[in-house]
């Protein structure tokens, strides 16, 4: 089966290199560049897992991650949090808000897909 | 490697984009608006350069980044007071990242110390700040600043041939754990709390993980299910006891694994037969933020171990019901009924129904982290909000426009096809193609729209030169901008830059006076240059004005006289006069000064100005002011043409580049001595070029019923043309002759007109340049 990823992030270099890592592993690959278009295409899709930014406009990836488990559609969807080395407080309060787990950037491809199937069946 | 080149491109592209964002927000900022959005977008900017800086391996931007991030989350937090003088730093710092991305670009390097002043200023602005709060947070603090922030390379083929192999060696900050010499058998406690379910994390997952580590043995510990009547389906009631059997797996690995449960769970790791105490590093635990709560002794029990070694704080903040005291104590041996499989069916239960997520929000760190959050979720930071947009390759959208300048033209000939007989006949087809004709006028502007951006994008660099320019000058200007959202073609867009800033330039140096001989001319010690962009009929009309002293006429005839540009028996009109300021070689600049006279006047401004089909006039008022106006084309694709007969062809000459037409029988030419007309025209001598002789037609035309059109190429030099007839103005889609069929002398192109014909667009400059050739040899 092949999982699907949903990846938020205002940076197109970012989501660029997420999307041939994701893809080269076999994923499908899903994109927004911010929160509330993360939102709009949970609503119309069903994805395994989410990947997002926190620093983004319009909707930042901590009230993304907030909307969507507020939702209760997807209690059990893992969300990955990218953020930087230096970013503990940020990493804290994505948790808080309801994040799964996180990758730090910049990522190595290889611990990327690892990471991801530490939250994913 | 092309893959990572196409991510570089990328890159740059959302660089060039993130650095004009910069701009725009400090302009507003310099503005006074200083609210948290704006804050919030150039902080955003900042980390996404570095981000992706860091992917590439570009240090030194990194570097500096990554120092002016934490001083924007100094100044967002309210740490740092945003004073002028740090907005001064941050416009400088806006500048040095640029310097940064442009040689990580051109695979330059920057000496090793630049920017080096403004990054121990940011130090500097952080310890102060922190110094005055709080003493004993000062030396955290400075430490922030210091982190080294090394990046780590993307390596995306995954396997050890990484694209930016040779660069730099690539780390991986995951494989940080320290192997420990251990016998190798652990025993792990592992207790979730609601938390950990609500964030979506698996124990069913970890013990996958866990069991890639080595041989392992799950026993699922049910003492804590309370009897039935008080059974809550939300809570969680199941811990598991983990024995895990890795020669030589160090406490690090198995910590790993429970990284992100980590604050979510209680874990205990122990090494077996170690004595109680030395296998375990409790230090995480007592840094976690939950509140404590004294763990039970019957826990402890089980266990069979030390009180001090399940001594786990962290707790879940709301207290979940114990129904500990109502079990009495089971013996180990007693759990062995409820081995692997019950836990790991259990876990699949916690997963699919897990628990409501409310009490989340109770503990203190989810508290903290509302504030900030929330503030950024509001805002929208530059960005228009709502509206989508889809990146096309201009290729595509020059298509496009292409296509739709065909069906224009051939929607207006089969028009034009319709002869008063047919009309009366196919009322029905006339109908249908009035239609037509209003749909693909309709298509056509649609489709301009979309090559043409507002010129936000050039404006916004503007209030920054005019700052600049007046502290080298020293007098007081402000820049008003009006009508940014005005939008023109992308290719007009691109050519404007340096036009503008070089009539801003002039302006701020020559135009405006010192703040002194302002108050003394009783005008505002502050003088203002106005910037503004109207749309009128098809052209736009770009605007730059100030209320600075006008242009000195005398000065400047003196100047032109001088300089042999105007003939000293011929007096011109204050217009006229005006108009001098775009000669080539003029300069009213006694010095050459920093600011306007860099070697080259306004006639660079005329010259970029026509290239791209527009025309510049000047208009001053002495001592109010003086107003330049740049007419410009709405799109390129689409000419302003003056359709004339020459030898029975239809030719086209664009309507920039006339002056004026006259008939021949009224025009006084000479004859010079080479054989060569020449037409006189207010005392200027004017080069005569005939082009059906020029381009070898012979014309019936008697001489006296043709008609000269004036010219006038680059750098104001005039020509006149003789032709047989002029039909009138229309507009037409250029077609490039030599992506067609060839170079043509004295041609620049071709279009398609109405009735299907071809007709060639006159290349002014290149006949006069031709012709100069010709009479030279």
């Amino acid at each position: 089966m092949t999982l699907r990823v949903l990846t938020v992030d205002d940076s197109r270099t970012i989501l660029a290199m997420l999307h041939h890592t994701l893809s080269n592993a076999g994923f499908e690959v899903l994109q927004a560049e911010d929160g509330k278009q993360g939102l709009d295409v949970l609503k119309a899709q069903a994805v395994d897992v989410v990947i997002t930014d926190i620093n983004m406009p319009v909707m930042d990836g901590i009230e993304f991650i907030k909307n969507v488990r507020a939702t209760g559609q997807h209690n059990s969807l893992p969300i990955l949090i990218l953020t930087t080395e230096t970013s503990q407080d940020k990493r804290d309060q994505g948790k808080a808000a309801g994040g799964t787990g996180w990758i730090v950037k910049p990522f190595d491809p290889e611990k990327l897909i690892s990471v991801i199937h530490r939250v994913v069946h | 490697m092309s893959d990572l080149d196409d991510f570089k491109a990328t890159y740059f592209d959302e660089c060039s984009e993130l650095l004009t964002e910069l701009e725009e927000q400090f302009a507003a900022i310099e503005e006074g608006e200083r609210g948290a959005d704006r804050l919030n977008a150039v902080f955003r900017a900042i980390h996404s350069i570095k981000g992706g800086a860091g992917a590439f391996g570009f240090s030194a931007l990194v570097g500096f980044a990554h120092a002016y991030e934490t001083l924007l989350d100094y100044v967002r937090d309210g740490r740092v007071e945003l004073t002028d003088d740090v907005v001064n730093l941050c416009i400088r710092a806006n500048d040095i990242v640029a310097d940064h991305v442009n040689a990580a670009q051109s695979g330059e390097d920057l000496p090793a110390d630049y920017g080096a002043e403004e990054k121990s200023r940011f130090d500097a602005l952080a310890r102060g700040e922190t110094a005055s709060e709080d003493d004993d947070m000062g030396g955290e603090m400075v430490e922030e600043f210091d982190i080294d922030f090394t990046p780590v390379m993307v390596n995306l083929d995954g396997g050890g041939s990484g694209f930016a192999a040779g660069e730099a060696p690539v780390e991986d900050v995951f494989e940080a754990a320290p192997m420990e010499a251990a016998d190798g058998q652990w025993e792990i406690r592992f207790t979730p709390h609601r938390a950990l379910y609500a964030r979506a994390n698996d124990p069913l997952l970890l013990f996958r993980e866990l069991a890639a580590l080595g041989t392992m043995q799950v026993r699922a510990i049910l003492s804590d299910v309370p009897p039935l009547s008080d059974f809550e389906p939300f809570a969680v009631y199941c811990a598991w006891e983990i024995t895990l059997v890795a020669p030589g797996l160090g406490e690090e690995a198995i910590r790993e694994v429970f990284e992100f449960v980590d604050g979510d769970c209680d874990i205990v790791i122990a090494q077996a037969g170690i004595v109680p105490g030395a296998g375990l590093d409790l230090g995480d635990f007592d840094a976690a933020p939950a509140p404590t709560e004294p763990q039970e002794p019957d826990l402890s029990s089980l266990l069979a171990l030390t009180e001090e070694e399940v001594a786990s704080p962290a707790r879940p903040a709301e207290p979940l019901p114990s129904f500990a005291p109502d079990l009495p104590a089971e013996p180990v041996g007693a759990q062995d009924k409820f081995e692997e499989a019950p836990a790991l069916s259990f876990a699949d239960l916690a997963a699919e129904i897990p628990p409501p997520a409310p009490k989340i929000e109770a503990t203190p760190v989810a508290a903290a982290a509302a504030k900030p959050a929330s503030s950024e979720g509001e805002e929208g930071g530059g960005r228009s909000v709502g509206v989508q947009s889809i990146r096309v390759d201009l290729d595509k959208v020059d298509r496009v426009v292409n296509m739709v300048g065909e069906l224009v033209i051939t929607q207006s000939m089969l028009t034009q096809q319709m002869d008063e007989t047919l009309r009366a006949r196919y009322t029905e087809l006339v109908r249908g193609l009035e239609v037509l004709a209003q749909t693909t006028r309709g298509l056509q502007d649609s489709v301009m729209a979309i090559r043409a951006q507002p010129v936000k994008s050039v404006f916004s660099r503007m209030p920054r030169l005019a700052r600049e320019l007046a502290t080298k000058t020293n007098k007081k200007i402000k820049l008003e901008t009006i009508g940014e959202n005005t939008e023109i073609d992308k290719t007009v867009i691109e050519q404007l830059s340096d036009p503008l800033t070089h009539m801003i330039r002039n302006s701020a140096d020559h135009g405006i006076e010192s703040p002194e001989k302002r108050l003394a001319a009783g005008k505002p010690e502050t003088g203002t240059i106005r910037l503004s962009a109207e749309q009128a009929g098809g052209n736009i009309l770009i605007i730059v004005e100030d209320d600075g002293a006008g242009i000195n006429r005398e000065k400047v005839l003196q100047l032109a006289r001088n300089k042999g540009i105007v003939a000293a028996d011929i007096t011109p009109t204050d217009e006229q006069i005006d108009q001098l300021i775009f000669a080539p070689g003029f300069s009213t600049a006694e010095a050459v000064s920093d600011i306007s006279g860099r070697g080259v006047g306004m006639d660079v401004v005329l010259s970029n100005i026509k290239k791209i089909g527009g025309s510049v006039h000047v208009r001053s008022w002495t001592g109010k002011g003086c107003r330049m106006t740049l007419r410009l084309p709405l799109t390129l694709a689409v000419l302003d043409v003056m359709l004339v007969k020459v030898g029975g062809g239809p030719y086209v000459v664009p309507l920039s580049s006339i002056v004026e037409t006259m008939q021949c029988s009224r025009a006084s030419f000479e004859r010079v001595p080479s054989g060569g007309r020449v037409l006189q025209v207010r005392g200027e001598y004017v080069q005569v070029i005939d082009l059906g002789q020029r381009f070898g037609l012979s014309t019936q035309t008697a001489p006296d019923d043709q008609f000269v059109v004036l010219c006038e190429t680059e750098g104001n030099q005039k020509v006149a043309l003789v032709v047989d007839d002029i039909i009138g103005q229309q507009q037409v889609v250029i077609k490039s002759l030599e992506e067609n069929f060839e170079r043509v002398e004295g041609i620049a192109g071709g279009t398609i007109l109405g009735d299907g014909n071809v007709a060639l667009i006159v290349d002014v400059q290149g006949l006069r340049t031709t012709h100069l050739h010709q009479n030279a040899a």
